[in-house]
Formats: structure tokens, C-alpha cells, sequence
């Protein structure tokens, strides 16, 4: 889910950079030197998620994974996907320079949201699995829905003649956002199972290393 | 499928050899002026001048033209909205649907942009190594931590996209097919929570690993950059360039 | 140089992998620790560099007591810890920027650190690799340059985690080379016996 360089206007594009601005500022202020590497393994994780094809009846979809770096990095999902974006940008030119900002928001916004959302839906019971997996499916097609919604919204306000292409892209979405929302859901169960300590962990950063390490 | 190593890096041009300060600044100026230009007449020229570029670095031109492929299918899809959806005159007209003249010119300077721009980032960032890249952000006031984090992200996405391969080619062998299935789709969702697990691992081991070679949380670099008198000159060319676009788009010179 | 006294670890899964371990290390000490897949020999090195921490028992290195985070800050400075994967190791984009990570932390100079990594390459017979990009590397190479990363730091004692594996006959002679000729202490693992007998002058055994 990139916006191309060059279709939207000048508005958008800095509206959508400072919302990028924004959230990597609040997310660098938590992140320490020593949480960076944590952070680059997730989003180099994401960078390889979003090359994975899914298939899809006769087509294939690209997963974005958005929910899940949300869940994971909570507002450190901003400098995940910038970076992420950023390489790709410069390695095969998906998602351009000026439509960086945009690119990384509408992604990243929703993360961002997914992370509260989690938050609330889990954290009444604590050991519920199925709650888990009812947590990770609505984050995931939320993810989903709320981005294509923020694209679609990029298009109409850059000029009226896109909001058309932009309901279309919304529309098309729709697979995806099922598709997602089953992957986090089965996702999150299986780091349930396997390793509970992600969840965690990577909320707490290097700290967590230490404090578990030596206190 | 998608080749993460850098095949346009290598090479010895003009180009490959400029200071990757100025191609960060240029690629930054003429993306800007490009994304808000509304000259035809302009972004032609910019369009000339990327290809330009392209052609200096000798670049695969057989390769150069798959990305734009990849690129032009969002454009694709403006084509086939904006000039049924662009109010205005009518072109012309097939059947209910009528093609606007505006309509037309808009998905055209559309495309023009989006083209210019993304040849300019392949001849300028593709063909620089992502180290030196870095090199030249920690000069240009780029957070220091977004630096490193990309640096991190840079030598990990190998790491775990061999990963991935690994863990796939080892489903592919016990005869997984991907399909639209629900047993395919819980194959994925456990092939990714095992990349994000063996991930978190190993982000766990680099960080012990550096703290026991001594890591205090501050990073030190090695080389430093310095501009040659070629490179100056270069820049004060571009330089000109973007100013007289610039001026293109402005109409200074257009009756 | 290292003295570990009753040392106990658990797991947060419940597994315990240590339970009531001893171990010396003195000057000129060359351990060989020897045990099956398993038997703890990678935790025991975490807890010597402090990156875990025992649920019993003491850690006494260079003759002091170690308990807390702050307390290790000088044994990594002191004792190189070679892990037993080299991508954990290696994460700069050219072999010398790895080379001369460690070196720069203890505070040495560029020029110095460009000194030790010519220095360093020339010792495990790599010269010429400076500026190659570790990741493209061989996994014997990788492992080569991850061991030229832990000498570079020229500490007191060195730490070695399955050094051998996946090296060729070639490479597997000079670290032999290197370990009979220097004069620093390390405890090493390896499943080779012949070669655990050619480097080391003590053995530890673990079973599980
Ligand atoms: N992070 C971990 N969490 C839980 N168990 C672990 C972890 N790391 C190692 N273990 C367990 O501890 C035991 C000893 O591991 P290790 O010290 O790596 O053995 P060795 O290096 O001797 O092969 C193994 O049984 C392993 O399963
Ligand atoms: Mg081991």
C-alpha cells in the first residue's frame, strides 16, 4: 500500500511528513542507542513481511503487517516502517522520497492504534488465548482498514478527480484487511504459545535485558 | 523474485563516484521541486535531465525499465480514473464515458513527476552503497539514531531474508503449496511468528555481543568524508540546473 | 583470573541447566570445557560476561566479586567473548568497521583502531579484506574475521564458543597457530577432541 511519487499535492505531502516527524520524535524520545537494534529487527522483519506474497484466489496480496509492529513496538512502529520504506526506497524505488512522509503515517498511524487497542481488548484477562486471537484478528483488520482509509483520504484532498481511484483502492482493500486480520490473529497465538516473552520485552527494550539479566 | 542486493552500486561513472552528500541534496531538491512543479514544459526538462543521469552511469537499461514497470502500475491506475473523473471539456467520448481534456494533462504531468523522480532516486541513491549513504546522513544532520537504526536494518534484512528462505524452503519441502486455504494462511501466520521470533533472538544476541566487545550505548565511525574539486563543480552544475527549472516553472520566460 | 563457585542456573521455562558448578580460571590457563549439546556450556560463558545473571553461587573475576550490571563493565573490557553464531558478532557493513568496533569502545584512537585492524588481518591471514562487506562473506570466513573481532580487543582472557566449526583444514591451523602462540588465558568449547587436545591444558567436563 504505497502512494506513488508524484500524484499527490503539496498539502498532502506535508501534512503527511510532519505526522511522520511527529510520531518518529515521540518514538526516538523512548527509544535508547542500546533498544535500536531490537527495533531494526522488527522492522527489517517488516521489510522482509512486506515482500512475501500471499496468495490470493487467482492473484497475490502483499502483507503490510502494520497491526503487528503496532502490537510489538508500539509508537517505535514510526521509525520501523520509516526505515523500512526508506531502504525500499532506495533498493527497488517502492514508496519514493517526497511521498515518504504519507507512506510512513498511513501505515504507521494505524500501528500506533492497533498497539491501544490491543492494550484494551487484552488486558482484562490476562491468560485468555482466545481473547489473544480475537485481539489479533480486530487489530489486524483495524490496521488494514484504517490505512487504506487515511490512502483513500490522501487521494480526495490532493484533487477531487481521485477520490474515485481512491474508493476503488478502499474497496480492494477489503481482502487484504480479512487476510491480515486472520495472519495477526494466528501470529499472535503462536507467540503466545511459543515465546510469551516478545510481548513484553519489546515494549520495555534493552532494560528489560538487564533488569532480567542482573538486578 | 525481489533482489535485495544493490546490482546498481557497483560501477565506476561520473555518477557512482559523486560525494554522496550532494546526490542525498540533489535527489532532495529535484524530488521537491518535481512534487509541486505544474510545468509540462518543466518537467520534461527534468525528465531529460534524470535520464540524463541514467545514462551517465551507465547503468542496466533493460533493469532500469522493470522498476519503472513496477512503479507506473499506481500510475497505470490514475489513467484509468482521472480522465473519466477530472471535470472539463470532453476529448472524447466512447459510448457514457467521456475522456477531459484536463483530465488528461493532469494524469500526464502525473506521470511525468512520478517518472523523473524515480529515475533521478535510481541514478543518484541506487547507485551509491547503502554504507556510504550513512556515512553521508550523519554529515547532513539526520538524527543519529534514525542512522543507526537504518544500519541495523540494512544488515539484518539480509540475515533474516536468508531466514526466510530457509524456513520456507524447508515448508516447500514437506510439500507445502501456497494457496487460498486456511491451512495455507496458518502455514504463513507461522512462518512469520518464527521470523519475528529467530529475529528477536538474534536481536538479543547483537546487542549481547556488542556489550561484551564494549558498547556503551555511543557509536564511533571510522571515515570521514571529503569533497573533491570535481565534486564541487558538479554541484554548482546541478545546482544551476534546479534553479533554472525552477524559473521554467515560475514562467519567468513564457509569454 | 575467573573463579566460578557454586553456580546454579535455571531457565525462566524451568530448566535447569546449571546446578552447583565450579570452575578456575588462572594465568596461563588453557581450558578445554567439554559436554554434550545442551549440557550448558554457552550459558556458562553469559554468566561469566554478566549477560545472565546465576540464581546461586558466586562470580569472583579478577579478584573481585561481580553481582551487578555495573560490575561487568570492566570484565567485557577484559574478557573477550567469542558467541558461537558469527552473525551475532559481526553487524557492520565492512569487515574493518567490525574489526575496529571494539577497539573504538575501549577508547582507542581512529588511527589506532585502523592500526590493530591491519594488525588483526594479518594475524588471521585475511589482509586484503578491510573493506569487504561481512555479511557476503563465508560462513569460515565470517567465523575467521568474528575471531580476528574478539583479538582485536586485546583482552586478558578470551572466551571461545565452538571456534572451529565450519572452518576449513587451513583456517582450523591458523587459530591454533594463534591460540599455542598467545599468551593469554581462554576456556574454550569444542567438540573435537583432537583439537581440544592440541590448544588447551586442562579440560572441564559437564554432563546434563
Ligand atoms: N533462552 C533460553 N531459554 C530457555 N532455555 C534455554 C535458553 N537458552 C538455552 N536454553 C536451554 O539450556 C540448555 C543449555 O543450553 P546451552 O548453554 O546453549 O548449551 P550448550 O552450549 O552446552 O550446547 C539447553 O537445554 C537449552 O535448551
Ligand atoms: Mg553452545
Amino acid at each position: 500500500m504505497h502512494i506513488s511519487e508524484g500524484v499527490l499535492s503539496a498539502p498532502v505531502l506535508l501534512t503527511g511528513a510532519a505526522a511522520t516527524a511527529t510520531g518518529t520524535a515521540v518514538a526516538l524520545r523512548q527509544l535508547d542507542n542500546e533498544d535500536i537494534p531490537q527495533v531494526a529487527i522488527v522492522s527489517a522483519a517488516l521489510f522482509v513481511g512486506n515482500l512475501i506474497h500471499i496468495p490470493l484466489g487467482p492473484t497475490s496480496v502483499h502483507l503490510i503487517l502494520n497491526a503487528m509492529a503496532g502490537i510489538l513496538l508500539g509508537w517505535k512502529a514510526f521509525p520501523a516502517f520509516l526505515v523500512a520504506f526508506l531502504l525500499q526506497s532506495i533498493l527497488f524505488q517502492f514508496g519514493g522520497l517526497t511521498a515518504l512522509g504519507v507512506n510512513v503515517a498511513m501505515v504507521s498511524i494505524p500501528a500506533v492504534v492497533c498497539h491501544y487497542l490491543f492494550k484494551i481488548v487484552t488486558k482484562r484477562d490476562e491468560e485468555g488465548i482466545k481473547r489473544l486471537g480475537v485481539a489479533g484478528f480486530i487489530c489486524g483488520a483495524v490496521g488494514i482498514a484504517l490505512a487504506a482509509i487515511f490512502l483513500m483520504l490522501a487521494l480526495s484532498f490532493t484533487d477531487g478527480s481521485l477520490e474515485e481511484m481512491g474508493r476503488a483502492i478502499l474497496v480492494a482493500n477489503i481482502p487484504l484487511a480479512i487476510i491480515e486480520a486472520l495472519l495477526t490473529s494466528l501470529c499472535l497465538v503462536f507467540l503466545q504459545k511459543v515465546k510469551p516473552e516478545v510481548f513484553t520485552e519489546f515494549q520495555d527494550g534493552a532494560q528489560s535485558l538487564q533488569r532480567r539479566g542482573r538486578l | 523474485m525481489i533482489n535485495i542486493n544493490q546490482g546498481f552500486a557497483q560501477g565506476s561513472s561520473w555518477v557512482h563516484q559523486l560525494d554522496p552528500r550532494i546526490k542525498i541534496i540533489t535527489i532532495f531538491l529535484l524530488a521537491t521541486v518535481l512534487a509541486v512543479g505544474e510545468s509540462i514544459v518543466m518537467l520534461l526538462q527534468a525528465l531529460v535531465f534524470s535520464s540524463f543521469l541514467i545514462l551517465s552511469a551507465k547503468l542496466d537499461l533493460k533493469e532500469v525499465g522493470k522498476r519503472l514497470m513496477v512503479v507506473n502500475f499506481f500510475i497505470l491506475g490514475i489513467w484509468l480514473f482521472v480522465p473519466l473523473t477530472y471535470p472539463g471539456e470532453a476529448l472524447f467520448q466512447v459510448g457514457p464515458l467521456s475522456f477531459s481534456i484536463p483530465g488528461v494533462i493532469y494524469a500526464t504531468k502525473i506521470t511525468l513527476r512520478s517518472n523523473a523522480i524515480m529515475l533521478g532516486i535510481i541514478a543518484l541513491l541506487s547507485t551509491s552503497t547503502v554504507s556510504s549513504l550513512m556515512q553521508a546522513m550523519r554529515y547532513l544532520y539526520i538524527p543519529e539514531k534514525i542512522v543507526y537504526l537504518f544500519f541495523f536494518v540494512y544488515r539484518y534484512v539480509h540475515v533474516i531474508w536468508k531466514e526466510f528462505n530457509r524456513l520456507h524452503d524447508s515448508m516447500l519441502m514437506r510439500g507445502f503449496k501456497s494457496e487460498t486455504s486456511l491451512h495455507s494462511y496458518r502455514s504463513y501466520a507461522y512462518l512469520i511468528g518464527m521470523l519475528i521470533i529467530r529475529s528477536y533472538d538474534r536481536s538479543r544476541r547483537v546487542y549481547e555481543a556488542m556489550l561484551c566487545r564494549g558498547f556503551r550505548g555511543e557509536f564511533h565511525n571510522l571515515d570521514e568524508l571529503s569533497f573533491s574539486s570535481r565534486d564541487l563543480k558538479i554541484f554548482s552544475g546541478i545546482l544551476f540546473f534546479i534553479s533554472w527549472i525552477i524559473i521554467v516553472e515560475k514562467g519567468v520566460f513564457l509569454v | 583470573m575467573i573463579e566460578l563457585k557454586n553456580i546454579s542456573y535455571q531457565y525462566q521455562n524451568g530448566e535447569q541447566v546449571l546446578d552447583d558448578f565450579n570452575l578456575t580460571l588462572e594465568p596461563g590457563d588453557k581450558i578445554g570445557l567439554v559436554g554434550p549439546n545442551g549440557s550448558g556450556k554457552t550459558t556458562l560463558f553469559k554468566i561469566i560476561m554478566g549477560l545472565l545473571a546465576p540464581d546461586e553461587g558466586e562470580v569472583i573475576i579478577f579478584d573481585q566479586p561481580r553481582e551487578k550490571e555495573e560490575d561487568f563493565i570492566e570484565v567485557r573490557e577484559r574478557v573477550g567473548f567469542m558467541f558461537q553464531d558469527s552473525d551475532d558478532l559481526l553487524f557492520c557493513p565492512t569487515v574493518e568497521e567490525d574489526l575496529a568496533f571494539g577497539p573504538l569502545n575501549l577508547g582507542k584512537s581512529k588511527e589506532e583502531a585502523k592500526e590493530i585492524v591491519q594488525e588483526t588481518l594479518k594475524l588471521i591471514g585475511m589482509e586484503g579484506f578491510e573493506k569487504k562487506v561481512s555479511y557476503r562473506l563465508s560462513g569460515g570466513q565470517k567465523r575467521m574475521i568474528a575471531f580476528g573481532a574478539i583479538l582485536a580487543m586485546q583482552t586478558e582472557v578470551l572466551l571461545l564458543d565452538e571456534p572451529f566449526s565450519g572452518l576449513d583444514e587451513d583456517a582450523i591451523e591458523r587459530m591454533v597457530g594463534i591460540l599455542n602462540d598467545t599468551d593469554r588465558s581462554y576456556i574454550i568449547v569444542s567438540h573435537n577432541g583432537e583439537l581440544i587436545e592440541r590448544v588447551t591444558n586442562k579440560l572441564y567436563y559437564m554432563n546434563e
